[in-house]
């Protein structure tokens, strides 16, 4: 397995993003989560699925 | 004690942030590569080799912990905008619930508030197209309008881009007695469920005019105060 930095500081600063949300509601917070912490999750867990298949594909599991 | 949805929300959403940072910043530490000498981690019920254990803990916070933190978000959002005062939140809906909720106003949503016709979360009951139940249409209307409240990217007065559907009235007026006691009703029916004819045609403005709403109007500042 490779070294996952990227992907856990993306989620890291995307659960924040959320906390506030969830805490303090209001159409900024939203949008922050919305348009910010979304993304930022799909990068983090795409990135973290193609690390896992790549290294599966060279331990040829897959 | 009684909890409501607001509770489990901050609960739940606080539990699978504050997890998911924590497992995020540990994983992000990890040096797996590294972990082939170290010893076996206790999990549970059972021991796991340390590197399994460094690939659970990943798999956890990059997508158990951000899934969970997505649903309990996201259900928040939906839910969040049936209550009055999540609209009120956004300043320019501000002059639609000061005047629904001002017993001098006469408009259709006022008549409805002080009458009690609709007990709670008013707003949502007239504009259900928004929240889970409503089309996909609906929901992208709902980020274009934040995206464009939160970038300031809009005019006052706002103007509706759709057309109201006259479903949103009739899911409760339709098959009353009073509904059906009025011949027009009858005569218009086919205009009506096809929106062709909306029911404001004949029963008055739902909400301010774009007129009170535009700033320096002689109503505006009244509407525009802080909900209470």
């Amino acid at each position: 397995m490779r070294l996952l930095h990227w992907e856990c500081w993306c989620a890291i600063i995307a659960f924040l993003m959320t906390l506030a949300f969830v805490l303090f509601p209001g159409p900024y917070e939203m949008a922050v989560f919305t348009f910010l912490a979304q993304p930022l999750f799909a990068f983090a867990a795409i990135s973290y699925l193609v690390k896992v298949l790549r290294d599966l594909r060279e331990r040829k599991v897959m | 004690m009684n909890i409501g949805y607001a509770q489990l929300v901050y609960l739940f959403g606080t539990l699978f942030c504050v997890m998911g940072i924590l497992l995020s910043i540990r994983t992000a530490r990890m040096r797996f590569g590294k972990l082939n000498n170290e010893p076996s981690v206790s999990f549970w019920i059972t021991r796991l080799p340390a590197e399994s254990a460094a690939k659970l803990v990943a798999f956890a916070s990059l997508v158990v912990m951000p899934a969970g933190a997505l649903f309990i978000a996201n259900y928040h959002t939906f839910e969040g905008v049936h209550e009055v005062s999540g609209c009120a939140s956004c300043h320019v809906m501000r002059p639609m619930v000061n005047d629904m909720m001002d017993p001098q106003s006469g408009t259709l949503a006022a008549r409805h508030y002080k009458n009690k016709w609709i007990a709670e979360n008013q707003c949502y009951h007239c504009h259900s197209d928004y929240g889970f139940s409503g089309n996909m249409e609906a929901k992208l209307t709902g980020f274009r309008h934040l995206a464009r409240y939160t970038t300031h990217t809009y005019k006052e007065p706002i103007m509706a881009r759709v057309r109201f559907n006259n479903q949103n009235c009739l899911n409760c007026h339709k098959n009353t007695p009073k509904f059906q006691v009025v011949q027009s009703h009858h005569t218009a029916a086919g205009r009506l469920a096809s929106n062709q004819m909306i029911c404001l045609n004949c029963h008055g403005q739902a909400h301010p005019s774009s007129l009170q709403r535009t700033p320096g109007s002689a109503d505006y500042a009244r509407l525009m105060e802080p909900m209470q």
